[in-house]
């Protein structure tokens, strides 16, 4: 309790003097950090895990997490871009997903708009079926797709999201349509989960974080990561060992509103790069399984470029962007 | 209203269903601009159209009513206290717009509701909206961190 | 039985004075923000989450716990006092429960909706301890057709909101329906009725609509009559306390709300909204008091407030025992637990026993609390409405614009509000009933993404609505919830549906 009350306070105290007279920007900042997601899934995860890791090591006084949910994040974006100009104090998790989201809805505002900070990891897509279903493994999938995509349903995050196009890409890869495939969008992690546990849906795609409880009960049969490579967390060989030739990562990163100085840009990378570097966050990157792809600076704008190249030339393929 | 032998036409009432019935035109109009539609489910335009639908027929009913006069009776109607409150809403909402900060906008607000129901202390009312905003404003931006539009008056705390 | 054995050891963690502190603090936490519209839980967990890291694990998810049954506490308070549900479960509260206050009879109404709730809080919290991993099997197996039907049986059953005109009362629902149409289609990605202002993609807050509808709306309506009739309130009218009529009102449609809000609640897609309005309709339908209904029945209190309570406790059902977070706040939980390196799911019961069952336990400990803390304040509470007409509609107004700007501060957030004002006032004077555009706006796009999901599973075949058990059952319930009227009644709603 006097814990508690001394935190409170101390807390107030100190607000109440960062109030009166704003001190050194970089050495303490007071982050805001959206996740443009419904409370539970990735950038979520993702934003409170960076609260946890800022707060814990002490490289930021305090860091709020909000959640602005929808349509892949095309909803957060609007209102970091709109909303927070200049404000040198919020940062916004984004990832692959959302510069799919924003070509499919056609969204005015693009992430050329914001400021790109840096880009904390990768996680690779995995693919699920529920523990009693006849689908062993990678190759029993595309054979059932190849017979008939329509009945091969999936279950995944928003439309034209990266669980989206990566049951596209599988679903090209065996050699089906991709434009044909059943794709049941769900919003959250947690209702996908039950569809998939209920065995409502043949397969399911997301994050392995999303399922990797799920699997080491046993509930569910992992088929496979979009991983080049085996990962040490897994013990089934990755998608493309398997032979069919699918490979996507899902990174997330963080950017800042537009319109805000150089100087504040500065504090925020600042900020970050010290984050990626503690203890806390590889703690935390261990914890959940995330691979640290951490790149701050021009090298993330340049990627982030990149990617939504190559993005649009994906989504238009599998018919998901009209062109 | 409706105690007339010969039943008046409701003129309130047609407007009301004119009123619904260009919802339901601009819910067709709506719909009929999405493009992308999913392979296997019924698509995002179903459930416009039927929206769409029901509130035409809906309409209908409306103005069936109106025309027979059916309409529940009305009282008599004082506007000044509704034009008060709505300007001190829009008030609020231009006050938060431009960065006039929340307090002012939320003082003025209680100010004018008391007004319309009747108080003649504006200006007392004001200050004890101005207290509210303050303490509201002490709860959540300090002890929550919770962000609340500010403007000239909250940065002094 | 060893669920038993479990919660008494649960129970010593609980009972740790230390722990106590931190569910008092949580239960008053909870009410607090309860009260405000707009500012629910799932956000007091967010903004208290940096600050409890330091605590231990026990320590401050008994304190979620508290602000989570807190918050259902306060919402209902303001929703009966003065019609400005702080929560969207608290909707179905306002309906009967401001028409009692308004009474004089505030303090009953407060009073079965502490006691109901501390009674659905109880059993249901029970049924979470000894039924949990049951339950959670048959919450899986809930599919998207299933969903679909038990949204069809609350269509059918709210229409007992729909007062007397059922044109009317279908208008209504419709605008209701269109209003859960704008944003972004979840299930193709596209915006519907968004004319592309970023601020409607995400569709219309809840609170946002209810609010404007029932205070502001009120609030207007009353200032454009008060040359001809001041409005008198009377904070108390006979007893301040329930008399013994009614508790004979009420032990029954807490019962049956709590049959209601447990497992809907317990359901990944089931939330609170459609228990209490379940609750809500069911009461009005089996009531010896039909009069009352529309003047303020104590049945129309009892019952949702029960329903909201146990959803409560059920959402915790998927969330121990799965790791699935089915509502907001459980999301806010579930992060609480992982702040601690706690993964809930299959395994938690196994490798943190201790916490979890400290967590029922002190759930318990905080439903007691909250009914301690809540009795003695509602004779406090009702003096609330002798507070001069012109302060208290003032302080209304203030506390639903402050609310809505502090969960989202957008000036465009603040324009809904008042359009739903003006709505809220066109339809009271024009005698549109009000909860069916609420009930609309919940149920449509959540009736709509599942009915979609299920067809698309079943590649278009309607059939899939009969195939399963659960969706058959309820399409069947539904049908009997439709036609049996016109059996009772004869003829004479037929005459009103042609009207």
């Amino acid at each position: 309790m006097t814990q508690f009350r001394k935190g409170l306070w101390r807390s107030a105290l100190a607000a109440a003097a960062v109030a009166g007279f704003v001190t050194s920007a970089a050495a303490q900042m007071e982050l805001k950090i959206m996740a443009p997601a419904a409370p539970g899934g990735g950038w979520d995860q993702t934003a409170r895990s960076m609260q946890q890791a800022l707060t814990q090591s002490g490289i930021a006084k305090s860091a709020q997490v909000t959640n602005v949910p929808g349509a892949g994040g095309s909803i957060g974006i609007a209102q970091l871009v709109n909303n927070s100009k200049g404000d040198g104090n919020q940062l916004m998790v984004m990832g692959y997903v959302m510069v799919g989201a924003l070509l499919t809805n056609k969204s005015p505002i693009t992430l050329d708009q914001t400021t790109p900070i840096a880009r904390l990891t990768t996680e690779y897509e995995a693919i699920v079926v529920p523990a009693d279903s006849p689908i062993k493994n990678a190759k029993d999938l595309a054979t059932a797709i190849k017979a008939d995509p329509a009945k091969v349903t999936w279950a995944g995050g928003s439309a034209g999201g990266v669980d989206h196009i990566a049951a596209a890409l599988f679903a090209k890869a065996a050699g089906a349509d991709p434009t044909k495939i059943n794709y049941i969008p769900f919003s959250g992690g947690g209702e996908a989960l039950a569809a998939i546990l209920g065995g409502k849906v043949t397969a399911g795609i997301s994050g392995y974080g999303e399922f990797e409880s799920q699997v080491k009960a046993g509930k569910l049969r992992l088929i496979g990561l979009t991983s080049a490579k085996k990962t040490a967390n897994v013990d089934v060989p990755s998608i493309k060992e398997q032979g069919i030739d699918l490979e996507i990562a899902n990174w997330r990163a963080v950017v800042a509103p537009p319109g805000i100085s150089a100087d504040q840009k500065k504090a925020l990378t600042d900020t970050m790069d010290k984050m990626a570097k503690s203890k806390e966050w590889q703690e935390i990157l261990k914890a959940k399984g995330w691979e640290d792809a951490y790149v701050s600076g021009d090298a993330f704008t340049k990627i982030l470029a990149d990617e939504q190249t190559r993005t649009k030339d994906v989504l238009t393929a599998v018919g998901l962007v009209k062109s | 209203m409706a105690t007339s032998p010969q039943r008046r036409v409701d003129v309130a009432g047609l407007v009301i269903a004119v009123i619904l019935l260009v919802l339901a035109a601009v819910v067709w109009w709506d719909m009929s601009k999405l493009q992308i539609l999913s392979p296997y489910d019924l698509g995002p335009k179903v459930m416009p159209i039927i929206v769409s639908g029901c509130l035409t027929l809906l309409a209908i009913g409306n103005a069936i009513g109106a025309l027979r006069g059916d309409l529940p009776a009305r009282d008599s109607l004082d506007w000044k206290p509704i034009i008060l409150i709505l300007g001190a809403l829009a008030c609020l909402i231009v006050l938060i717009r431009f960065g006039g900060g929340f307090m002012i906008g939320t003082a003025l607000l209680f100010a004018a509701t008391s007004t319309a129901f009747g108080r003649r202390a504006f200006v007392t009312d004001f200050i004890i909206g101005a207290v509210i905003a303050l303490i509201v404003y002490v709860l959540f931006a300090k002890l929550l961190t919770l962000s609340l539009p500010a403007g000239p008056l909250e940065r002094l705390f | 039985m060893e669920a038993f054995a479990s919660l008494a050891d649960g129970l010593v963690v609980a009972i740790q004075p230390a722990n106590l502190l931190f569910a008092l603090i949580g239960v008053l936490l909870g009410t607090a923000v309860g009260v405000l519209p707009g500012i629910g839980p799932a956000l007091t967990v967010a903004l208290l989450l940096p600050i409890t890291f330091k605590l231990d694990p026990a320590g401050s998810i008994i304190m979620f716990a508290g602000i989570y049954y807190g918050g259902m506490y306060g919402g209902s308070t303001t929703a009966i006092l003065i019609n400005t549900p702080g929560e969207s479960a608290s909707m179905a509260t306002a309906l009967e429960g401001n028409l009692m206050a308004k009474a004089g009879r505030g303090g009953p109404a407060l009073a079965t909706a502490a006691i109901g709730s501390f009674v659905a809080g109880t059993i249901a919290t029970l049924g979470l301890t000894l039924l949990a991993p049951y339950l959670v099997d048959i919450a899986v197996s809930f599919g998207p057709e299933d969903y679909f039907a038990l949204m069809v049986v609350a269509f059918v059953t709210v229409s007992a909101t729909f007062g007397d005109s059922p044109v009317r009362g279908l208008t209504s629902l419709f605008i209701g329906l269109m209003l859960g149409l704008v944003g972004i289609d979840l299930l193709s990605g596209q915006s519907r009725l968004s004319f592309g202002v970023p601020e409607l993609y995400d569709n219309i807050e809840v609170t946002t609509l209810a609010v404007g509808l029932f205070a502001v709306g009120e609030a207007l309506y009353v200032a454009s009559r008060r040359h001809i009739q001041e409005e008198k309130l009377e904070a108390v009218r006979g007893s301040l306390w329930m008399t013994k009529e009614d508790w004979k009102r009420s032990w029954k449609p807490w019962l049956r709300g709590t049959m209601f809000g447990f497992p809907i609640g317990a359901l990944p897609a089931g939330g609170a909204e459609i228990p209490t309005f379940l609750s809500y309709a069911t009461e009005r339908r089996l009531t010896k008091h039909p009069e009352d209904f529309g003047k303020g029945a104590i049945e129309g209190v009892a019952g949702p407030e029960a329903a909201n309570n146990a959803s409560a406790a059920g959402t915790l059902v998927p969330l121990l025992t799965l790791g699935l977070p089915t509502s907001a706040t459980a999301a806010m939980m579930l992060a609480g637990f992982q702040q601690y390196n706690i993964n809930p799911g299959p395994l938690l019961f196994a490798q943190n026993a201790d916490l979890v069952w400290g967590l029922i336990a002190s759930l318990f400990i905080a439903n007691a609390m909250l009914l301690v803390l809540n009795l003695p304040l509602v004779g406090l509470w009702v003096k609330l409405l002798t507070i001069p007409q012109p302060w208290l509609y003032a302080g209304i107004l203030v506390f639903a614009t402050m609310g809505t700007i502090a969960a989202n501060p957008s000036p465009v957030e603040l324009m809904m509000l008042t359009v739903f004002g003006v709505l809220g006032f066109l339809m009271r004077r024009f005698d549109f009933p009000i909860a069916p555009v609420i009930v609309g706006m919940i149920l449509g796009p959540l009736a709509e993404s599942q009915l979609r999901r299920a067809l698309s599973i079943s590649l278009g075949d309607p059939m899939t609505l009969l195939q399963s058990p659960i969706s058959a059952t309820l399409l069947t319930i539904a049908l009997i919830a439709l036609v049996l009227p016109f059996f009772l009644k004869g003829l004479g709603r037929f005459k009103a549906v042609e009207d």
